[in-house]
């Protein structure tokens, strides 16, 4: 049984770990073999970047070489796929090699698109890419106050970021002794402050007792540079000093390119988890297109059910369980404190009060993560 | 010693406050006392030991090595290894340089210390040929 995974973030490289372990006698009589296709020789802890961001981690924190975190008998190869052919079961890669398989799973993961947005990217600082955390670190740096926009685009990639990064911003300006100085106003395109519904009732007190304004129904419609103006297709605007943007995001290139989902996310059965139409297509992460967050916690859960089920194929031939929706996700409700969302397809989350302890969970969890994609917690 | 009185409703219940009062005034001292650095140094060095144990412990050379040491004369082997460092060690600080050429090798070559330490490496290297010979018939 040839295991292709395409892909090599945190689901991806959960499922091929956690293959390699449950498929070790199968793999040692070569009756199973997983090979991995990725972009990159390296692999980010994205969430560190709103770490970086702030300066509360350095960019190199946040790599490790993706070689290190597979299991050895997980064939690797940096050779990102061009051309999925799932007739043929085969996928082309940019190399011009072709690889074949019995089982596929694309873990492709998401991309910013804040070009979609005229003067978005030339007038705002993100925090979604290194380059762009580094950015904004050194633009905060210098900040001495006035008006602070965020304002937000969906779909994007951990539904809690705005939030946090709001919190966060509270802090450091705290921190520095300038948060009087400083008017902070949260901007969200629905008409409540967060999509999750809980969320918002528990972040709606946080943001008064921090100060913070926030306006709803706020579709971001294009960015002013020159007059640092910020407008909404709702017709109302924000004269902004600087501006923090969580741009929409879409799925990777060669997923729209193949046609297999519109703005490159792929119609996914959400219990099985497998491609529509194709019952030996798995799609894991950011790539499908659930009603779940874009997370790595997301990832994770539906990576678990994945290599389960991939495992009873090989084994019995048929699938043995299916993912229910469940999301874990830390909340950092500035730095030195936070809580957490505990959700699934039937059940939202209850937020309990943010304290400490969470706190030094997530940040134990910032480390423990290597751990994570390394298939043993 | 238990009394009648601690076994009491009420003293069980002061103990379990106790306990809990403690608990937390832990907690406060540890959140008091532990940075956000301190936290996340102990979390990688203890995600960093999960791995390596996960590694030693699915190592299957590793685990027959670790067997094979729980023979006795396994472990005599290891203190005499040791032994043998230590010796060597001292040895060699009071020992001339060697001087080189044929005649030198000879003459180590004569030592009946040289010829013992030659037939013990050759006895090990013998069975250590034969070992990998037969797992490469079994396909290992």
């Amino acid at each position: 049984m040839r295991i292709l995974i395409v892909g090599g973030g945190t689901g991806g490289t959960i499922i091929a770990n956690n293959l390699s372990r449950r498929l070790d006698s199968e793999i040692r009589n070569k009756t199973a073999k997983i090979t991995m296709l990725s972009a990159s020789e390296l692999h980010m802890y994205q969430p560190g970047l709103l770490y970086v961001a702030f300066g509360q981690m350095m960019p190199d924190e946040l790599y490790r070489k993706q070689a290190t975190l597979l299991e050895s008998s997980i064939e690797f190869h940096v050779d990102p796929v061009d051309k999925f052919e799932l007739d043929r079961k085969e996928v082309t890669t940019k190399s011009g090699k072709t690889y074949g398989y019995d089982i596929l799973v694309i873990a492709t993961g998401s991309r910013v698109m804040p070009k979609k947005i005229p003067g978005l990217e030339e007038g705002s600082e993100t925090f979604y890419t290194e380059a762009g955390a580094v950015s904004m670190f050194k633009k905060l740096r210098e900040f001495e106050g006035g008006n602070v926009g965020i304002v937000v685009g969906v779909p994007h990639k951990c539904p809690i970021a705005p939030v946090e990064v709001t919190f966060s911003l509270h802090d450091y300006f705290k921190k520095r002794g300038i948060r009087d100085k400083v008017n902070i106003k949260y901007h969200y395109p629905i008409n409540r402050i967060h999509s999750i519904e809980n969320v918002a009732i528990w972040a709606k007190p946080e943001f008064d007792r921090m100060g913070v304004e926030y306006e709803t129904l706020f579709n971001v419609d294009e960015v002013d540079v020159e007059k640092k103006i910020v407008k909404s297709m709702e017709g109302s605007e924000y004269k902004y000093d600087l501006l923090i943007s969580i741009p929409e995001h879409h799925g990777m290139a060669v997923i729209e390119d193949n046609d297999l989902g519109r703005d490159g996310w792929i119609p996914t059965d959400r219990y099985q988890l497998t491609m529509e139409g194709h019952d030996n297509v798995y799609v894991v992460g950011d790539t499908t297109n659930l009603p779940v967050s874009k997370t790595g916690s997301a990832a994770h859960f539906e990576a678990e059910v994945i290599s389960e089920n991939i495992a009873s194929i090989v084994k019995i031939g048929v699938p043995v369980t299916e993912y229910d929706g469940k999301v874990y996700c830390f909340i950092e409700a500035g730095h030195d404190k936070a809580t957490y969302a505990n959700f699934n397809y039937e059940n939202p989350p209850d937020l309990r009060a943010a304290n400490k302890s969470m706190h030094w969970f997530k940040m134990s969890y910032n480390k423990m993560y290597w751990t994570s994609v390394r298939g043993l917690l | 010693m238990t009394t009648e009185k601690d076994k009491s409703p009420e003293a069980a219940e002061n103990i379990n406050l106790d306990g809990l009062a403690e608990l937390a005034s832990l907690v406060a001292a540890a959140q008091d006392a532990l940075t956000d650095d301190m936290v996340t140094r102990m979390a990688s060095a203890f995600s960093e030991g999960i791995t390596l144990l996960d590694r030693l412990t699915r190592n299957e050379g590793l685990i027959h090595l670790l067997q094979e040491l729980d023979r006795p004369e396994n472990q005599r082997f290891l203190i005499s290894l040791s032994n043998a460092f230590t010796a060597a060690s001292r040895d060699i600080a009071t020992a001339p340089p060697a001087k080189g050429g044929v005649v030198g090798l000879c003459k180590l070559g004569c030592n009946d210390g040289t010829q013992e330490g030659l037939r013990l490496v050759s006895l090990i290297a013998e069975h250590l040929s034969e070992s990998m010979r037969e797992m490469h018939r079994r396909g290992g």
